[in-house]
């Protein structure tokens, strides 16, 4: 099943488009060019792996970015070193032939083959928030999980939860590592993730035998490693102190920092200005967007509202939602204001008494 | 009455007093800037780097700020009678007594300190070991913010703060307690010293106090 997928998706990799995936994800691996023959060995002797692609709450858009980009060499790339045997949105099958296909695989592959998951894991009301063939996402993780040789959690949403984990994140959903503990586990995050980082995790699996570098949260280092705004090329407007005021504005125009506009490069680790998107070499800074910060945890609740450096302030009960400054200054007001009338006191009652310093 | 002059903090203390104070009034500049650069310009090429100077500003005020905690916490064990945290925790009867006198005197109720006390009342020193506490957190985003890469602060970082924009949004609100507790403070100390003529405000220069 898997080459049918891979052929009629594949009409036209050639073997230049080939070489030039492995060079692409040689250069966001951060690897040398000598190596390039050594991936391209890797993957195209070694036996192709199998790959289960499970999907749970998501839109897919980590699917159709890797699929329907302007990048065409790099999907069929992905898709001609692995042996995709089961992906709900590019499988010939549907019902009942599709479950028998994950599970033929599975059985036949037992701890060798790779899972991605994308998408979040509801776990609120035992999971039926999400369910497929009968099952909840939570029963399917929990049947498919142990028999993979390592998993891959594809998108924000695998790997924190993404959009329905926003607060007060009502289905529960969660990453995989929140749930999977016992194997070996990378997280490709961002919503969606550059698919030359999922490239270049599994040639790297495959030339090396083994996951790349991952940092604290899990995602490979040689793609999260380093924060955006360390290698953005508007940087230097950052450093010489010229912001975009507002969007269309004149130092809009002359492609300045967005830092005032609420770009969250300086929070955000991800290789968005060096790998780029779609192969126009574009990405959202580039175009005059901020970053949103999409490859961190909740996201949706830390990078929110979008336009501003920090979220604002809730006290919950009291129904407020503020500006943390605004916040800030009327408390110092108020605590001025305390102060005052603190002293006046003071005042009042030396006025009353009439007591002198000179009572020693 | 005569006045009895009696040596009241080290010169530690009085450094870091000083060190800690300025550094915080440099942070809080700096760290407005950061926030909200206040400046912008349409020159290129100026050879002017008003937000690199103002990190870096910030971040050798950061330095001078961590010393100075450093210095506070071994002053917590090591120090003399007044400094040890044992004077500034309500632990003993006599720490927590001084709570209530000094609320009384605080609302003017009640007139003249504790004659038992030296260091600072109880609400004075439990407030500086919240301040301290809060300084930890507030050096350790900091820290967080600046080496992310380095193992050490990315382990603290995102054990305490799970992320780059939380630690940076912690880091933001810690230094609106800086300020009240600045303001507060300087009212407070000022007001002592009007109360009670023992020398307060010259102490933090001199280390000695005056009792009678
Ligand atoms: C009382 C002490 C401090 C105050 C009041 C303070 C205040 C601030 C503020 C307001 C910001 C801007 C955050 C925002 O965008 O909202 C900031 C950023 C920052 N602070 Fe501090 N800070 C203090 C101590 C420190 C220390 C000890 C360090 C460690 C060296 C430090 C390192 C940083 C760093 C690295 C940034 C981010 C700068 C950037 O990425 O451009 N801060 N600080
Ligand atoms: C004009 C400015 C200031 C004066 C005259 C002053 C004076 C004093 C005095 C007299 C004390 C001892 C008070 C006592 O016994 O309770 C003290 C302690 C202290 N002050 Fe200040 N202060 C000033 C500014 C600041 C600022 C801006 C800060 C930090 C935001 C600060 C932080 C502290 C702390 C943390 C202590 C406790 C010392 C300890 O850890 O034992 N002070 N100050
Ligand atoms: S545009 Fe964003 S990432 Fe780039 S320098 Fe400005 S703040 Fe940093």
């Amino acid at each position: 099943m898997a080459d049918t997928v891979n052929k009629t998706l594949d009409p036209r990799l050639n073997r230049r488009g080939f070489l030039k995936g492995c060079t692409m994800a040689a250069a966001a691996l951060g690897l040398s060019e000598s190596v390039v023959p050594k991936m391209v060995e890797a993957a195209t002797s070694a036996e192709r792996p199998t790959v289960i692609w499970l999907h749970f709450q998501e839109c897919t858009g980590c699917s159709e970015t890797l699929l329907r980009g302007t990048h065409p060499d790099l999907a069929r790339l992905i898709l001609d070193i692995i042996s995709l045997d089961y992906h709900e949105t590019v499988m010939a099958a549907a019902g009942h032939q599709a479950e028998e296909a994950l599970h033929d695989s599975v059985e036949k592959n037992a701890g060798k083959f790779i899972l991605v998951v994308e998408g979040g894991i509801p776990t609120a009301e035992n999971g039926i928030h999400c369910m497929i063939a009968g099952k909840t996402a939570l029963e399917i993780l929990e049947e498919i999980a142990p028999k993979a040789a390592a998993i891959i959690a594809y998108g924000t949403c695998a790997t924190f939860g993404g959009v329905q984990a926003a607060s007060p994140n009502p289905t529960g959903s969660v990453g995989v590592d929140k749930l999977v503990h016992d194997k070996p586990i990378i997280n490709i995050s961002g919503c969606p993730p550059n698919p030359v980082n999922l490239l270049g995790t599994i040639l790297h699996f495959l030339t090396f035998n083994r996951l790349p570098a991952v940092d604290g949260l899990k995602r490979p280092k040689f793609a999260y490693g380093r924060r955006i705004h360390d290698h953005c090329e508007r940087r230097a407007h950052f450093d010489e102190g010229r912001f975009v005021e507002q969007f269309g504005d004149e130092f809009h125009k002359l492609g300045y920092c967005l830092y005032k506009v609420g770009c969250k490069g300086p929070e955000t680790f991800a290789n968005c200005p060096v790998a780029r998107f779609n192969e126009a070499g574009v990405w959202p800074v580039s175009v005059g967007h901020g970053c949103i910060g999409c490859t961190e945890p909740d996201f949706w609740d830390t990078m929110t509202p979008f336009y501003d450096r920090i979220p604002n302030v809730k006290i919950p009960g009291a129904g407020i939602i503020a500006d943390a400054d605004e916040l800030g200054t009327k408390v110092l007001a108020a605590t001025g204001a305390a102060i005052g009338i603190h002293a006046a006191v003071g005042v009042g009652k030396r006025l009353i008494k009439g007591k002198s310093d000179s009572d020693e | 009455m005569a006045y009895q002059k009696k040596h009241c903090w080290s010169i530690l203390l009085r450094l870091y007093h000083w060190a800690f104070a300025l550094s915080i009034i440099a942070l809080c500049i700096t760290g407005f800037y950061i926030h909200e650069p206040w400046t912008n310009t349409l020159r290129e090429g100026s050879a002017s780097w008003p937000m690199a100077w103002m990190r870096f500003a910030h971040f050798i005020a950061g330095y001078v700020f961590t010393a100075a905690v450093i210095a506070r916490i071994f002053l917590y064990i090591f120090g003399n009678k007044q400094e040890r945290i044992m004077d500034h925790l309500p632990v003993t009867p006599r720490n927590i007594k001084n709570i209530f006198s000094t609320l009384l005197l605080y609302s003017y109720i009640k007139e003249g300190h504790d004659p038992d006390r030296l260091g600072h009342n109880l609400l004075a020193g439990m407030t500086y070991v919240i301040t301290i506490i809060a300084a930890v957190f507030q050096l350790i985003s900091g820290f967080y913010l600046l080496f992310p890469e380095l193992a050490i602060w990315e382990g603290y970082g995102l054990a305490i703060f799970g992320s780059q924009q939380w630690a940076r949004y912690i880091h933001h609100l810690l230094m609106w307690w800086f300020m009240i507790f600045a303001l507060i403070h300087i009212y407070l100390v000022v007001w002592n010293d009007v109360q009670e003529p023992e020398g307060l405000v010259s102490s933090i220069f001199t280390g000695k106090k005056f009792t009678h």
